[in-house]
């Protein structure tokens, strides 16, 4: 995928430019790098050879991860661009006078900037780091106080939810459940053998033999469940109205 | 009680830089000058007994630290807490929030060249900075600015105090302002950040 964006290999390649491009941080850091290894004038960036050099140096981009290695591959891509506007410079157009690298260099000079003002806070940051007060930590992690629901999963949830249970009221973890005592497939069994006596059946017929809430909610979760699989319908005038079980459509 | 030791005390027991207005609620008839006075007399004190620790002015405040030469001692205990050092990434956009705030993240990320999303959200995490407001561009993008926290952890008194961006060696504030500016929303404030 680079070679798409390369420019024509240059005569000379010297390998001293393989690096390691996991130790840039971004594409500017590795210009700047190539820049000033070589004692180049940023003012006057060799363009053709600084980015034969900077596409030969991402060769190993496809290691890195996607957003990372599209960083590098886009400013590749700025200074094929920058190479090509040197060798047929725009006529007429109205940034005739402008160097085309202009842009370029400002942003070099700019990061170089900060780079350096990056070193000067580290330098803070260690002689900081030489004196103690009590019981302070300079960096501190601290919970998130923006809004992180995307990125909750259940553990936080959980979490949560017990910060806010007060301690000793947590209900017991171990929690027991009665078995189903009847086995849906028997009602299944049941509703399709009551269906191929009568043709249709009312749903309190089906329940009416024992009558108690264990059976109702079996038989009902049996009709559903034969519902689901179309091997029955279920017809409902209104609520609590009779609930008849119907064979399947004729197809 | 003897002022003096009131604010003392409160420096002792404080985990983090306390600041004159709050010493002077130490005592009754103190105000901001008696207490810069007694803060000079416990300066020398601490001077004159060759104390472990000093009076230091830093983000803000005061507060009591040791002296830098007892950090190799210090760093071998484990009751001593320990200071973490940022990583290269998040050290460079703080530079940039630092001289440029308020700034987006779009601005930051134009001078890095990489996304910074990551590393802005550890920084918050480490109350390094804050959100201080919103620039007045496209989706009105949320500024950054460094909080008391920054000032504490680099060892500065206040903004002021951060090595200037003149005094370093690339000074880009003339080409900068030679251009349109383009930035959203920001620019009033540009030049009050280089502060």
């Amino acid at each position: 995928m680079i070679t798409a964006a390369s420019a024509p290999p240059e005569p000379d390649s010297p390998d001293w430019y393989q690096v390691d491009l996991e130790r840039f941080h971004g594409p500017l850091d590795l210009l700047l790098h190539l820049i000033r290894r070589q004692d180049i004038d940023v003012l006057d960036i060799p363009i053709a050879r600084i980015t034969g050099q900077f596409v030969a140096a991402i060769r190993e981009v496809h290691d890195l991860p996607l957003e990372r290695a599209g960083e590098f591959l886009e400013m590749a891509s700025q200074l094929v661009r920058i190479k090509l506007r040197m060798l047929f410079p725009a006529r007429g157009g109205e940034d005739e006078d402008e160097d085309p690298r202009a842009d370029l260099v400002r942003r070099l000079l700019e990061y170089e900037h900060f780079r350096e003002a990056a070193d000067l806070l580290g330098r803070a940051e260690r002689e900081r780091a030489l004196r103690f007060a009590r019981g302070y930590q300079p960096v501190r992690s601290v919970p998130t106080p923006e809004p992180a629901a995307l990125e909750s999963g259940w553990d936080d949830l959980w979490a949560a939810a017990r910060e806010l249970e007060p301690a000793g009221e947590l209900p017991d973890p171990q929690l027991t459940m009665a078995r189903r005592p009847i086995p849906i497939e028997e009602k299944i069994e049941w509703v399709l053998s009551s269906l191929e006596r009568s043709g249709r059946v009312e749903f309190g017929t089906l329940v009416a033999p024992w009558g108690t809430r264990p059976h109702a909610v079996s038989s009902l979760l049996a009709c559903l469940e034969l519902a689901r699989r179309r091997d029955v319908r279920m017809r409902q005038s209104g609520p609590f109205a009779p609930l008849w079980i119907l064979p399947p459509s004729p197809p | 009680m003897n002022p003096l030791r009131v604010i003392e005390a409160v420096l002792f027991a404080s985990d983090a830089p306390v600041r004159v207005v709050d010493l002077a609620r130490a005592a009754d008839d103190l105000d901001e000058d008696g207490v810069e006075a007694i803060l000079g007399e416990l300066r020398i004190e601490y001077e004159r007994a060759g104390h472990a620790f000093s009076l230091v002015e830093i983000g803000g405040g005061y507060q009591l630290l040791t002296r830098p030469e007892y950090a190799g001692v210090l760093d071998r205990f484990e009751t001593v807490p320990r200071s973490g050092t940022l990583s290269r990434p998040a050290l460079e956009t703080l530079a940039i929030v630092a001289y440029r705030q308020p700034v987006g993240r779009a601005e930051i990320e134009d001078i890095r060249g990489v996304s910074v999303g990551g590393v802005l959200r550890t920084l918050i995490d480490h109350e390094l900075i804050e959100v201080v407001g919103r620039g007045e561009g496209l989706g009105r993008p949320l500024l950054y600015g460094t909080t008391t926290r920054f000032l504490e952890h680099f060892g500065f008194r206040s903004l002021e105090e951060l090595p200037r961006s003149d005094e370093l060696p690339v000074v880009l504030s003339r080409e900068r302002s030679a251009e349109p500016v383009e930035e959203e929303g920001i620019s009033k404030e540009e030049g009050d950040g280089e502060g």
